[in-house]
């Protein structure tokens, strides 16, 4: 009898058994490229979706079907924040009904939450164009700042997945161990970009210059989201005559032709840098697209 | 049967001279998301049922409030200024709270809001890409139809975005005419029951596909009304929120498809929509109605209207983001 009633409960408990493990991968939403590979990096059997690529401007997405219903299977939803998403991720949000990544005290991350943003503005005007009021939140080309966005995402993972907390810890471990390698090398490689001048398109690489010490000087936008005008390309060309920009250097998602119609008359060279893990051939995940950036910065002569 | 006679206006213009918006994700009830749009417009041609003229004007101004009340609840009030035929009137179109939190892909909406059915009726018309709305919108729901009532939808957990929804509406605006002002409608006149499915191909391509029913207790025209309706409608060149053509059943199917190079939508993209509409049980008798054999009319239940239209909307944006130069090749 005893024997017998052990074993209907363990006949009992295995289809749950079954049920448990096939549900434990977290199912990972991520705006943008960069999140999704950090997450693939922190939570290697997740089911990790990203709804842009590093071709697509992340200020302009499409809530399209496909990311609704994405969306709908959510546990985690990783974003920049800092209202990058703000015209198309509260509008996933409520056509997608998934309560679960609501709010960001459940399955919402925000990198730009766990770390200081640059250029915070203390009023916003509509004559300033589409700023980003509450700071820059292109801030994926920070390493540092990526270290302490890793460290908070993993600790979000385990929060809504206890079970598998030890191999969230593990990731991350191996993750920061090999990222702090990477740091000095990459730091070898800003020293002699440090104090270059550049002209570039928007604020896309604001913390990539800020960390790396390049100042951009100009901007082909005339104001924040706006396209290149030919009056702005103009007083663009005067301020490349002063002789001291080392290059113009444009995002894997933005457009060419105003970089090289100013490159071509200022006799400059023009850049397009990867925005992301995939804006170029050698970006396969994080640390490739750095390696790939500082290459393609040191390579300019 | 009538089916709606448009003619082919072959390009519209449309800038949105003006738009302002505050927004945040982290909106709230002393926080909330202000956006005001105002829109100029330019048109060519002129086109049935129309309520804009040629040449420049402005359209609507819409001013909009939307916050997340709590975590539980959204809600959002839009007031809409219109300016046509010289005269100036303020519409509330949405005043509308909608859950957050209901499980497993439910949510319900209360309020007064846009209908869900259609491809472009859940749409706010400033973000259209002709300066008015296809003649069957225009005809059959009123331009846009909303109204009072409550919706219930679901989003199934697939990998293909599969939606439905029901709602229920007082139906005021899309009443049968009332020559006489003496009809009992029903105070719940209109229900509605929708469906849409949508996916990618590949990165630069998306697409949608929808069918939607609208029955209407209100919809029948009364026998002794019809015979000079249709003209009543040729003429018509106001400005209204009401449907001219009515009936018990209407049938929507709609498809939209989207591509943008790279899926890169900030500089370039295309969209082809189209819809097509079909109104049925136009005509009815008066309850108590008696025949004696001497009515000339005849009803007949293969009465029906239709209207379809087919758009393709190309945008590039070298200057103006939003929409500036829209090509219109098919508008039927
Ligand atoms: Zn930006």
């Amino acid at each position: 009898m005893r024997i017998n009633s052990k074993l209907l409960l363990a006949v009992a408990v295995m289809p749950l058994l079954f049920t448990a493990t096939a549900k434990a991968e977290l199912n990972v939403f991520a705006c943008e490229a960069e999140y999704a590979s950090l997450a693939k990096t922190l939570a290697p059997s997740a089911d990790i979706y990203s709804a842009t690529t590093a071709m697509q401007d992340p200020h302009q997405v499409q809530a399209r079907p496909s990311l609704i219903a994405k969306m709908r299977q959510a546990d985690l939803v990783v974003c920049a924040g800092a209202d990058l998403e703000i015209g198309w991720l509260p509008m996933l949000q409520m056509k997608a009904s998934n309560p679960k990544v609501k709010s960001t005290d459940e399955g919402l991350f925000f990198a730009a939450d766990q770390v200081e943003t640059l250029d915070k503005l203390a009023s916003v005007e509509r004559s300033m164009g589409d700023v980003h009021a509450k700071g820059n939140p292109h801030l994926h080309l920070d390493p540092e700042r990526m270290l302490t966005i890793a460290q908070a995402l993993s600790a979000k993972m385990i929060e809504l997945d206890p079970q598998n907390s030890s191999e969230y810890q593990q990731s991350l471990a191996d993750f920061s161990q090999r990222w702090q390698a990477k740091i000095p090398q990459w730091q070898e490689q800003a020293k002699g970009l440090a104090g270059k001048k550049v002209i570039a398109y928007h604020s896309s690489f604001r913390y990539l210059f800020n960390w790396a010490g390049i100042e951009q000087v100009a901007d082909l936008e005339p104001k924040p989201g706006l396209a290149p005008t030919s009056s702005h390309l103009a007083s663009l060309l005067t301020r490349a005559e002063q002789g001291d920009v080392m290059a113009v250097i444009v995002a894997s998602y933005q457009d060419e032709r105003g970089a090289k119609w100013l490159g071509e008359r200022a006799n400059l060279p023009v850049l397009m840098l990867p925005m992301s893990v995939g804006g170029n051939d050698q970006s396969k995940d994080l640390f490739s697209l750095y390696d790939s950036l500082f290459a393609l910065l040191n390579g300019v002569k | 049967m009538s089916a709606l006679n448009t003619r082919v206006s072959l390009l519209a213009l449309a800038c949105a001279f003006s738009s302002y918006s505050v927004m945040a994700e982290d909106s709230s009830l002393t926080n909330p998301n202000i956006s005001a749009v105002l829109d100029g417009y330019y048109q060519t041609g002129d086109r049935p049922l129309a309520e804009r003229e040629e040449g420049f004007g402005l359209g609507e101004t819409e001013l909009a409030l939307s916050a997340n009340i709590d975590d539980n609840f959204y809600g959002k009030i839009t007031t809409v200024i219109e300016s046509a035929d010289g005269e100036t009137e303020l519409n509330l179109e949405e005043a509308f709270i909608q859950t957050l939190a209901l499980p497993s892909g439910l949510s319900a909406r209360a309020g007064r809001f846009l209908s869900d059915i259609g491809y472009l009726n859940n749409q706010h018309k400033h973000t259209d890409s002709f300066t008015e709305r296809p003649a069957a919108y225009r005809a059959f729901l009123g331009n846009h139809y909303y109204d009072d009532g409550i919706r219930l939808s679901y989003v199934a957990p697939t990998d293909l975005y599969w939606t439905m929804g029901v709602e229920a509406f007082s139906g005021d605006s899309l009443r049968a005419a009332d020559e006489h002002g003496d009809r009992d409608f029903d105070d719940v006149g209109v229900f509605t029951a929708l469906t849409k499915i949508g996916g990618d191909i590949g990165v630069e391509s998306s697409w949608q596909l929808g069918l939607s029913y609208l029955r209407n207790e209100n919809g029948l025209a009364y026998a002794e009304e019809h015979e000079d309706e249709e003209e009543e409608v040729a003429d018509e060149h106001e400005h209204s929120h009401s449907a001219s053509y009515t009936g018990e059943n209407t049938y929507i199917a709609d498809f939209v498809y989207k591509w943008a190079p790279n899926g890169n939508y900030k500089y370039q993209n295309l969209t082809l929509s189209g819809e097509y509409f079909r109104v049925t049980d136009i005509f009815g008798e008066e309850p108590g109605h008696i025949d004696d054999g001497l009515d000339d009319h005849e009803i007949s239940d293969d009465d029906y209207h239709e209207g379809w239209y087919l758009s393709s909307v190309y945008q590039f944006s070298p200057s103006c983001i939003r929409r500036c130069a829209l090509w219109r090749s098919g508008y039927l």
